[in-house]
């Protein structure tokens, strides 16, 4: 590898085997955790989690609407435990479908949603790894995540199975509910498993480019990640592993939004953007004039793409090339990898401690201290 | 004397799909005068049935009343797949997979009226069925 290597990259480079791992493991799960019954009952879906679990989230709601054509929508956990309406929650027979993300199943916010959401008369599906935590046990099912430890870095590992298991309930609900054949179905599900071929064979080249692109960026002041649709979520994923291996400024805005707002920010040119942009997104002509204007601009760009610089009328920038799958709502599994190759090592290029080390100012969250010890709000 | 061939076909969702002809066709290519004759399907959520060809409105009625037999139900034990395909299951075992036949005079001994079917309980798939003529012995 590199003098760079760090947890967090191997992380990423440890991806394509836990895509396999995991696909074996969830597939058959996400097949038996409701009954046709309790699928057939969902009029409306909730889904809901913090930090990378809303990502992975907002990374899925479209695959939940495009394959099973149930409105769903993003949630986060607060929103959920103190504002979303009663008047919301309990009707047609346990609806929403509430699904709660948390692989360590004790973040404070999540179990406090899932609370007042059955309480009020949800059904609330559970995706942990910890049966005997309070999110489970504010649960009416759990789909149980078993991810194989590893060296403690931010969550890369932990979000690609977030994303594989609501995948891989939204392929299932729609499969029951009959809109679409078995061998659909089964050829989504195959999709999946092919993407950790295709990210090991692109991981080579795509660590060259991250580990050129984090030298030349890694004294930038702040970074902006810009996306639109479930490329949103990725961009989202990216800031949040620029602040949590860096601790450097990082900003996160939709592709509309970005003309509204962000490129108004000074120092351009030291401002590294990344778009993530996969070329069957339905933004992808907003995409391409945020690419121009970027330019216009003087911002260092990259941008994280299935496609190539002829995709983006051959605008200047670094080209990351992610997984091309069959089926757009699978890209999601991999998108983010180059991401976290670039945090990672600015992590190491700039000496910072993952997290601060949870150390001085700091210590407060060691362990995740503050997002698992709050007071619980139940109106 | 005996003969095996096997046929492919793509079907749509419940579909009634006419075999007749291909299973004539393998009785008159393999030689065979006097013998029998068996089609048989290796799917389980698919059947085979001799039905009358004349009125296009009777596959509508043989559709309609295996759905009143065993209606696809979301409170069947067997979850694994979809409603549609437990159902599916059923219907396939009730109806059977199996036809056999009688070969005289190098045809197939069927009536005016009778057509053979395959009949998808799910779909669209990807079919196939064998058809497998045996000569009497002499």
């Amino acid at each position: 590898m590199n003098k760079y290597e760090n947890p967090m990259s191997r992380q990423v480079f440890s991806l394509p085997e836990l895509i396999k791992e995991q696909y074996a493991d969830l597939e058959p799960k996400s097949r038996t955790v409701l009954s046709f019954q309790e699928i057939f009952n969902i009029q409306r879906i909730v889904l809901t989690g913090c930090g990378d679990s809303y990502a992975a989230a907002m990374a899925t709601k479209h695959a939940f609407e495009m394959l099973t054509e149930i409105p769903t929508e993003v949630v986060s956990a607060i929103e959920l435990s103190r504002f979303y309406s009663k008047k919301h929650m309990g009707v047609d027979c346990r609806n929403p479908l509430v699904i709660a993300v948390s692989n360590s199943g004790t973040v404070a916010r999540v179990a406090e949603s899932v609370e007042r959401a059955r309480k009020y008369g949800c059904y609330v599906l559970g995706v942990t790894g910890n049966l005997e935590s309070p999110l489970a046990k504010h649960s009416d099912k759990v789909l149980k995540v078993d991810i194989p430890k590893f060296e403690s870095a931010p969550g890369t590992r932990s979000y690609m199975v977030s994303t594989m298991a609501l995948l891989l309930l939204a392929i299932r609900f729609g499969e029951v509910r009959g809109k679409y054949t078995m061998e659909q179905a089964m050829d989504y599900r195959y999709d999946i498993r092919k993407q950790g071929e295709l990210l090991e064979a692109l991981l080579p080249a795509m660590n060259e480019q991250s580990l050129e692109l984090a030298e030349q960026w890694k004294d930038y002041p702040c970074y902006d990640f810009v996306g639109a649709g479930f490329d949103y979520a990725a961009a989202w994923f990216g800031q949040a592993k620029i602040l949590e291996a860096t601790g450097k400024f990082a900003m996160h805005i939709n592709s509309e939004e970005w003309f509204h707002l962000n490129f108004f920010a000074r120092e351009a040119g030291r401002m590294g953007t990344f778009l993530v942009a996969n070329t069957t997104n339905p933004a992808m002509s907003r995409n391409k004039e945020l690419v121009k204007y970027a330019n216009e601009l003087g911002r260092p760009l990259a941008i994280i793409t299935n496609g190539s610089k002829a995709d983006f009328d051959h605008e200047d920038g670094v080209y990351l090339q992610v997984p091309d799958p069959k089926y757009e709502i699978n890209m999601v599994l991999t998108q983010y990898a180059p991401l976290c190759l670039i945090a990672s090592y600015i992590s190491i290029m700039i000496g910072e401690k993952y997290g601060r080390g949870c150390e001085g100012k700091w210590s407060f969250c060691e362990g995740g201290y503050c997002v698992k010890h709050s007071e619980i709000v139940i109106d | 004397m005996a003969v095996l061939e096997k046929f492919k076909i793509v079907t749509t969702y419940n579909e009634v799909y006419d075999i007749t002809k291909m299973v004539k066709e393998t009785v008159a290519k393999s030689g065979v005068k006097e013998g029998i004759c068996i089609v048989h399907n290796m799917h389980s959520t698919a059947g085979l049935a001799v039905f009358s060809p004349w009125d296009p409105d009777g596959f509508a009625d043989l559709d309609d009343e295996i759905r009143r037999l065993v209606p696809t139900r979301i409170d069947f034990k067997h979850q694994h797949d979809t409603p549609q395909d437990a159902a599916g299951h059923i219907k396939s075992a009730l109806l059977g997979v199996t036809l056999n036949f009688i070969v005289h005079e190098g045809a197939l001994l069927i009536g005016g009226s009778q057509g053979l079917y395959f009949l998808e309980f799910d779909g669209p798939r990807n079919r196939e069925f064998y058809v497998k003529v045996i000569a009497d012995e002499r």
